[in-house]
């Protein structure tokens, strides 16, 4: 009935977002994601990144998980089944309740490939170059796989009919069975690289390598065993020739009881090899079995199986009785003094003395290198001592590794030892020899000695190069709660000594990725989201990665304060820490 | 624009809230679980800077500002608007501090729940007039110094409990709810968006570090303490009687106490004081949860 | 349709004939009649509206002011006590330029307790940005309360419906009713300016800084300054459609008089029949009816009284420290004009005291037999 103009109104009402106001200028702390190094990792020989192992594992992403491990190792079912796991015992989480079950992990996801023959080759295009590796043990096989990414051709020359070294002729098929070492080594195979079999190898070749190669590995291991100086050492048979033989196929079954003299993992492996095969060992250690250098689990399992371990007991004598043998030996006492390496100083009780009736003798005291030039040089002005390898650059480079050198000898510092030595090369040709200690050191995994592969070949991948390693303070456990770690069954022991077969039975799926999922991913942005939850101006972004947007975070730090797992720090604004 | 902002939050960026602000992260987490068919009504508070000075807004939802004491009242007449024009989805929530819920904003939100008003009413608490300058409000707990309890005049009287009032009024539903229980918090939002027809109210614990002489970066944490050592317990309640504990505290009062400036002054004899009077409360929580 | 009804009821019978969607209101004597009624009509159908109960008064202008901010007409009611209690958001309202419409019975304020007629309530907020209309009897209630949905829809400003206590709000009297289709033509249904809606969000009642704020109050000043041109042509086409109109002022027998009364409410009967007695013995006496408070309609008032000697300004109210508040803005408005009357100011029937003929006789002697007006208000009808 009337109309007007509509006159416009001008009024409290809004018209625009409150986006236009840069919130960002008001901080002076600003939260920077940062990939830590975890506990775990730098425990590691091989530096794996095993948050992200785990992360990946857990949601069922095998094949990028097994990728993960192979670009650090390649033997990831086989440490999966023999490594003693330096990780678990590092693990964080094991101040909340129990260490992560990282080994049966890697077993799991190497095991998955293996059944899946997912076997990812990828070929890196030649640089010319090629490198003669001496053995086929795990250091020379990994010596040669990380040369081969780097564009090395690589000839491996091994004096067995079958690769493996220690892998094959040291471990008993129950701890690594054979389809699993094979498989493995035939990911080697496959990047291009030659295992020359039945090729021993002598001085003279270092003398001639130079007219085909232009570097040398030299990984064969030790090959003479120790002497143990005492009367009827000939009646004693050599424990890791036994070893071999029972890989060779040749066992007969062995009744009676056998002496096993020594107390590092291969008498164990002698041992629990022994029982397999019918005979009642018993191991003679002259200090306690606290004080045996073996795998305190082996030693556990040995003697669920029947080994019997004789402690404070040093062979004096071996003499042959009929049919049997008898070994005299001298009781021992513990001293309180202490040898340098912390273990018990023992002395023989004075009259104290037995002689022991066996079937037979095995001698496990250790081993050392065959020749002189399976070891390095010291001293010289053209020798570099690294943690898990010596560079000779005498002419030909000439680099030994693995148990020759290594302070420790497993075979996750074998792998360590082929990495190192394979990168120290390449520096060598590229940067030169005084570049070598540096450029290594820039790969080192938190302070190392670990070294990441992955960070020599992609240097802005800087995952697991902070040289601040997660401890568990730095974890909010308010986002973990205690959980059971997985059980990990084994046959049992009865079961267990009729057979060389794997006494590990296979993990289901969804419990090891239950497992894997109790990973802290310490230092490392599993996409939680906590972050992204919480911060009050929204402005944590998604994307390939969680960012940070600048233009709004006001520093207040709740996202570093909540983040489950260290991935974050906070920096003082126009300070960059360049991690 | 970064082309991977978070589209799917409803409050924008670039608002004027303290850095660390637990309100802020409350209605982020609220608007999550509510959507975008929400109206806000937001009296007086802090949000009621936060929510942008003319003319920009930081909600992606329509927002009516009203008076101080009116957020039942608004919300109740904004509620019958939208039921005159047939809007039965849009649901209807009022924002409030503890300042215009459990002081000034108490008789409107009295009468609102009694007549049932099919809102959602929250009730953000940072335990003071924060926007104003902390000052007390009924809500601020025994032992707090803040500008109007000062020194040696610190709070000597109990903090209001306002869940039991609403349950007093016997209405649809009613819970506590912390933003450092992110699922939790959201759920109990999703359950009273969809609990249409009666009102229903959401005690959440907002920190403010700010108010409180904490460092920003602790707000989640403290607000973690107080629901683990029973200072601000998870619970529900349905139709005034049925009384359902989410969460079981096991911690003593004084580390959460002793993290806030706001408490800096208490002896240990206070202290013992204060966990006496949270036991006390606990036991009868505990009474009326077990009466279900 | 012709009806006795009570003042109360005139109300009721409008707002239920606007087709009010949403009444919030808390009951105050004697503001009753007019939400218990609506209160029938709801309840039965009648209107289909919703009605709030509220717990108080200030609630109340709080739930009509949410109402109308999702875009629906919406209505109050209150009285004395109440209004001051609800003053905060009268402030609100019309800054938030709502569109409500309050019947408001005037009625003293306490202490003592006094619920009879004053109208010291509603003035005391005429700086809230309310549109002030006071009304004279039944039917000019039914007929503003219409136009007063025309008017506040239109400049988006809230308006007040005035009428006495109990001499307008509980007084039956003759009422046009008309039917629905009739009203439904003269005011269709609310087309709001704005309205929160989820399709196109945004934020009402913001914080404002001392940049932006001064331009929303002008803005406000401006829509009040368009109000006395669009309710005239809001009055002609209820004119057209209903056959009344009654203007911002309304000036009987002023041209040719010496003297104008000035009054509003219920006192403007009374003093139409002691204008014809006093015009009968000789006197040159005018009267001039107030309806518009706010705004003031200083132009008509100037216009009307320009020329006159004196005006006696009744005022049912009082400004304590200043006097009559009609007086006041009547000498406003007049004090640039170069011919203007003497203005005399007299307060009269506070808290329901009658205001009779012979009060205004009185008041009419008064000011006749006075060369200069006293400076402050005279108190009329004193017991002591």
């Amino acid at each position: 009935m009337f109309k007007f103009a509509d006159d416009p109104l001008r009024f409290s009402r809004s018209s625009i977002s409150s986006r236009g106001n840069k919130t960002g200028s008001w901080r002076y702390l600003k939260p920077v994601f940062v990939k830590r190094t975890a506990p775990c990792s730098a425990a590691c020989p091989a530096g794996a990144d095993i948050p992200a192992i785990a992360h990946l594992t857990s949601h069922g992403r095998y094949k990028e998980a097994l990728d993960t491990i192979l670009r650090e190792n390649p033997f990831a079912a086989t440490c999966g089944h023999v490594c003693f796991h330096p990780c678990e015992h590092a693990c964080n989480r094991s101040q909340l309740d129990d260490p992560l079950a990282i080994n049966a992990i890697e077993r799991h996801v190497g095991n998955w490939a293996i059944r899946e023959k997912y076997q990812p080759v990828e070929k890196s295009p030649p640089n010319g170059r090629r490198v003669a590796v001496i053995g086929s043990g795990p250091s020379g096989l990994a010596a040669a796989y990380f040369l081969s990414r780097l564009g090395y051709g690589c000839d491996i020359y091994e004096s067995e009919k079958e690769p493996g070294g220690l892998l094959r002729w040291g471990i008993p098929a129950y701890r690594l069975p054979l389809d699993v070492l094979t498989f493995e080594i035939d990911r080697i195979r496959k990047r291009g690289i030659n295992i020359l079999c039945d090729q021993k190898i002598s001085e003279s070749f270092l003398n001639t390598a130079a007219k085909q190669y232009q570097a040398v590995f030299v990984g064969c291991g030790h090959g003479r065993p120790v002497q143990m100086q005492i009367p009827g050492e000939d009646l004693a048979l050599d424990g890791l020739a036994f070893l071999k033989d029972v890989r060779k196929g040749h066992p007969s079954p062995l009744k009676g009881v056998s002496a096993v003299i020594g107390g590092g993992n291969s008498a164990i492996d002698i041992s629990r090899s022994l029982v397999r095969m019918g005979s009642a060992p018993i191991v003679l250690y002259r200090r306690r079995i606290q004080d045996m250098p073996a795998y305190d689990p082996e030693i556990k399992l040995a003697q669920q199986e029947g080994v019997r371990i004789k402690e404070l007991t040093l062979p004096l004598a071996i003499e042959r009785h009929s049919d049997s043998l008898l070994v005299r030996l001298q009781k021992m006492r513990v001293d309180d003094r202490k040898t340098d390496h912390g273990r018990s100083r023992v002395t023989p009780i004075v009259g104290k003395q037995e002689t022991l009736q066996v079937a037979r003798v095995f001698r496990a005291i250790g081993a050392v290198p065959e020749a002189s030039w399976q070891q390095p040089g010291i001293g010289s002005e053209s020798v570099l001592e690294l943690s898990h390898c010596t560079f000779t650059a005498d002419g030909l480079p000439i680099v030994h590794g693995g148990d020759l050198v290594n302070q420790t000898l497993s075979v996750s510092d074998a792998i360590a030892s082929g990495k190192q030595a394979a990168m120290a090369i390449d520096i060598y040709f590229h940067k030169g020899w005084a570049s070598i200690e540096a450029e290594l050191a820039a790969c080192r995994v938190a302070q190392g000695p670990a070294l990441s592969m992955e960070t020599y070949c992609d240097p802005e991948k800087s995952s697991r190069r902070h040289p601040q390693i997660v401890d568990f303070k730095d974890i909010n456990t308010a986002y973990f709660p205690t959980s059971e770690r997985i059980a990990l069954d084994l046959d049992h022991p009865v079961d267990r000594r009729i057979s060389f077969s794997d006494y590990r039975p296979d993990t289901s799926s969804g419990a090891l990725s239950q497992e894997a999922a109790r990973c802290f991913n310490c230092g490392m942005c599993n996409a939680c989201d906590n972050c992204r939850l919480f911060c009050p101006e929204t402005a944590v972004c998604e994307g390939e990665a969680r960012s940070i947007d600048m233009d709004y975070c006001k520093g207040c730090g709740i996202c570093v304060e909540e983040c489950p797992r260290s991935a974050m720090v906070l920096e003082e604004e126009g300070h960059e820490t360049g991690s | 624009m970064r082309d991977n902002q978070n589209i799917s939050d409803l409050i924008h960026p670039g608002h004027v809230a303290c850095p660390g602000c637990g309100a802020a992260i409350a209605m982020k987490l609220a608007l999550r679980a509510m959507g975008p068919k929400t109206m806000v009504v937001l009296p007086a508070c802090c949000w009621g800077v936060i929510a942008g000075p003319y003319p920009q807004s930081s909600l992606k939802v329509p927002i009516l500002q009203t008076a101080f004491a009116t957020a039942g009242a608004a919300a109740s007449g904004l509620r019958a608007a939208l039921d005159m024009k047939g809007d039965g989805e849009t649901v209807v929530m009022a924002w409030a501090g503890d300042g215009g819920t459990f002081d000034i904003g108490l008789q409107s939100l009295s009468g609102a729940v009694e007549r049932n008003e099919d809102i959602l009413y929250v009730c953000y608490d940072n335990e003071a007039y924060m926007n104003t300058g902390v000052q007390r409000s009924s809500s601020t707990p025994y032992g707090t110094r803040t500008t109007t309890t000062p020194g040696q005049g610190w709070k000597r009287s109990r903090k209001k409990n306002i869940v039991d009032i609403m349950a007093a009024h016997q209405i649809p539903y009613a819970a506590t709810a912390s933003i450092a229980f992110p699922q939790d918090m959201m759920q109990k939002f999703e359950k009273a968006r969809h609990l249409k027809g009666g009102a229903r109210f959401l005690h959440v614990y907002a920190t403010c570090p700010t108010g409180w002489g904490l460092s920003s970066e602790k707000t989640v944490a403290i607000a973690r303490l107080a629901v683990q050592c029973n200072v601000f317990p998870l619970y529900e309640v349905e139709k005034g009687g049925d009384w359902m504990l989410n969460h079981q505290g096991n911690m003593r009062v004084a580390p959460y106490l002793k993290a806030q400036g706001r408490f800096g002054h208490l002896t240990e004899i206070d202290i013992q004081h204060i966990q006496e009077m949270v036991d006390a409360d606990w036991i009868h929580l505990m009474e009326k949860v077990s009466r279900r | 349709m012709r009806q006795v009804l009570e003042g109360s009821h005139a109300v009721s019978e409008a707002v239920r004939l606007a087709r009010v969607q949403v009444i919030s209101a808390y009951p105050i004597t004697p503001q009753t009649h007019i939400v218990e009624a609506i209160s029938e009509h709801c309840a039965s159908g009648k209107l289909p509206a919703k009605f709030l109960c509220v717990e108080s008064e200030h609630s109340a202008m709080a739930a009509v002011i949410g109402a109308a901010s999702g875009g629906v007409r919406t209505f109050t009611a209150t009285s004395g006590q109440g209004l001051a209690y609800m003053h905060e958001l009268l402030h609100w309202a019309s800054g938030a330029r709502l569109p409500i419409v309050m019947a408001e019975v005037n009625r003293a304020l306490a202490p003592g307790w006094n619920i009879w007629v004053d109208q010291t309530d509603s003035l005391s907020q005429r700086d809230t940005g309310w549109i002030q209309l006071y009304c004279e009897d039944s039917q000019e209630v039914f007929d503003t309360t219409l136009m007063a949905y025309g008017i506040a829809e239109q400049v988006n400003l809230p308006v007040m419906v005035i009428l006495d206590a109990f001499f307008l709000s509980h007084t039956y009297e003759p009422v046009d009713i008309p039917e629905q289709e009739r009203v439904d033509r003269f005011l269709p249904p609310i087309k709001p300016k704005f309205m929160l809606d989820t399709n196109e969000p945004y934020a009402l009642g913001q914080m404002v800084a001392p940049g932006e704020y001064m331009e929303m109050r002008h803005d406000i000043q401006q829509a009040m300054d368009k109000v006395p041109e669009r309710l005239e042509r809001i009055e002609q086409a209820f004119e057209g459609a209903f056959g009344r109109r009654y203007g911002t002022v309304e000036a009987v027998s002023c041209d040719d008089a010496d003297i104008v009364l000035v009054v509003s409410g219920t006192v403007s009967s009374t003093c139409r029949q002691v204008l014809a007695d006093l015009r009968s013995q000789g006197e040159r006496v005018g009267m001039l009816k107030i309806k518009m408070l706010r705004p003031f309609p200083a132009d008509a008032i100037c216009h009307t009284l320009g020329h006159v000697e004196k005006c006696a300004v009744v005022d049912r109210n009082c400004s304590f420290g200043a006097g009559g508040i009609f007086a006041q803005e009547v000498r406003s408005a007049l004090c640039n004009l170069q011919d203007r009357p003497l203005v005399f100011s007299y307060i009269a029937g506070l808290g329901g005291r009658d205001i009779t003929g012979d009060t205004l006789m009185d008041i009419y002697g008064k000011t006749r037999d006075t060369d200069r007006p006293p400076k402050q208000s005279e108190w009329i009808g004193m017991t002591s």
